[in-house]
């Protein structure tokens, strides 16, 4: 299992601010964002990755580990 | 009112001291956006004592701010947010100066005010000024505090704090389309809450003390008060020059038009065609109001030309009379176009109508 985590914008597409999700076979992190784009239609908007509380580059190739926790974090524009 | 007693229980802290209030009365700090967070941020950097303060913003105050922007009473509808901002901390705290700028921030002022300043704070509500203030603080090497809301979550950053990483390093995609306040709603509490974390980063650079949240970004949700932390890194191909910031932000737009738009000009006295090309290119065109000045020549012989005439400049394609545009424009000339598809298509047209 690994834990994806929703920020602002983010968060009101996929309706959660968090949700747990298991995969059987190798994932890697270019397939989570993928299938999530699939599942919720992120479309256009901008995000930042997180992996373990740590901006990666969303291209990067990395084999998700059980108990990973992702975060999408988009930019916030209000003051 | 002495000083001192006016400081006296910050001033008993260890981490501050006298020492540390020192440092406070010659801290200047520069705050973009006299907003909701600028509200939360401004009051308290005066009544800590920073010595001069910058406020950025031309709008005026609205009805529909007050719910957030505690600073401004009822009675201040309808005037400027950075006078009105000024006036309230001033009676806040005398003993500092505060200067109103009531502008728009752009790639024309940015740089000669954060140049007054030590520390920049970013408290505006939109993401393309951001990129603004993030490129302002490279070109200036200022540190650039950070500090934006979306509904009942905020987030909280140090830029470029001591060379470390940037807004671009966490966001590079500058095509952002994400929602502000009047779009997506928000109460005053929560840009309280990220103004008064950004007010305390302020605070901890001055003084020496803490952890500054460089290389890192905080996000609050006041909802459920979770609070994050996310380490970033610095990109280096983020990095943002002087003569980068005047290129991106202050390029001179070069005008371009078709000479059947100013056939009816030809014969105006007051209307000079420049030719760019050298003496020997072929064909020749002899219009009434012509000058010739090769493109390579154009900067020294700049006087034999009118800053104040209109001035319509060709050359064979219409490249190097962009050029000379561009070159013309940096000397102050009012109104100078560039004759698409240079003298090729001149000539076409004038065969055309047999002048």
């Amino acid at each position: 299992m690994i834990e994806v985590k929703y920020f602002g914008a983010v968060a009101e597409k996929t309706k959660c601010e968090f949700e747990k999700l298991s995969f059987s076979e190798e994932l890697s992190l270019q397939k989570l964002l993928q299938d999530l784009d699939e599942k919720y239609a992120f479309e256009s908007m901008i995000f930042s990755v997180a992996v373990n509380q740590k901006i990666v580059s969303k291209t990067k190739e990395y084999q998700l580990q059980t108990s990973d926790i992702v975060a999408l974090l988009p930019p916030f524009a209000g003051g | 009112m002495n000083s001192d007693n006016r400081y006296n229980r910050q001033i008993i802290l260890p981490e501050i001291g006298v020492e540390g209030q020192q440092k406070l009365s010659k801290a200047k700090v520069l705050v973009i956006g006299a907003g909701g967070l600028g509200a939360a941020i401004l009051p308290y950097l005066a009544s800590a004592g920073i010595g001069k303060i910058g406020i950025v913003d031309d709008d005026d105050v609205e009805v529909s701010n007050l719910h957030r922007q505690v600073i401004y009473k009822t009675s201040a509808v309808g005037k400027l947010k950075a006078e009105e901002a000024k006036l309230m901390i001033s009676e806040l705290n005398p003993e500092i100066e505060v200067d109103a700028f009531s502008e728009k921030l752009s790639g024309k002022n940015a740089l000669s005010l954060f140049e007054k300043y030590d520390s920049i704070v970013d408290a505006t509500d939109n993401i393309s000024i951001k990129y603004l203030i993030n490129d302002a603080c490279l070109a200036t090497n200022k540190p650039m505090v950070y500090g934006s809301i979306f509904r009942f979550q905020g987030q909280v950053s140090v830029f470029n704090y001591q060379n470390g990483p940037t807004y671009r390093c966490l966001y590079p995609d500058e095509n952002s389309n994400a929602l502000n306040c009047e779009d997506a709603g928000v109460i005053g509490i929560s840009v309280g809450i990220i103004g008064m974390l950004q007010a305390n980063e302020v605070l901890k650079m001055i003084l020496g003390i803490g952890e500054v949240l460089s290389g890192k970004i905080l996000v609050y949700n006041i909802l459920n008060n979770e609070q994050q932390k996310y380490d970033f890194e610095k990109s280096d191909f983020q990095l943002i020059s002087r003569e980068l910031f005047e290129e991106k932000y202050n390029k001179t737009e070069v005008e371009e038009i078709s000479f059947e738009s100013v056939l009816d000009e030809i014969n105006k006295d007051e209307v000079l065609f420049l030719d760019v090309r050298n003496e020997d290119e072929t064909p020749k065109i002899s219009l009434k109001n012509q000058i010739q000045i090769p493109l390579m020549q154009l900067e020294n012989e700049i006087e034999k030309l009118d800053k104040n005439q209109t001035i319509y400049v060709f050359c064979q394609s219409g490249i190097r009379s962009k050029i000379a545009v561009e070159l013309l424009l940096k000397h102050q000339f009012k109104n100078v176009k560039s004759i698409f598809g240079g003298v090729l298509a001149m000539k076409q047209l004038l065969e055309e109508i047999k002048i």
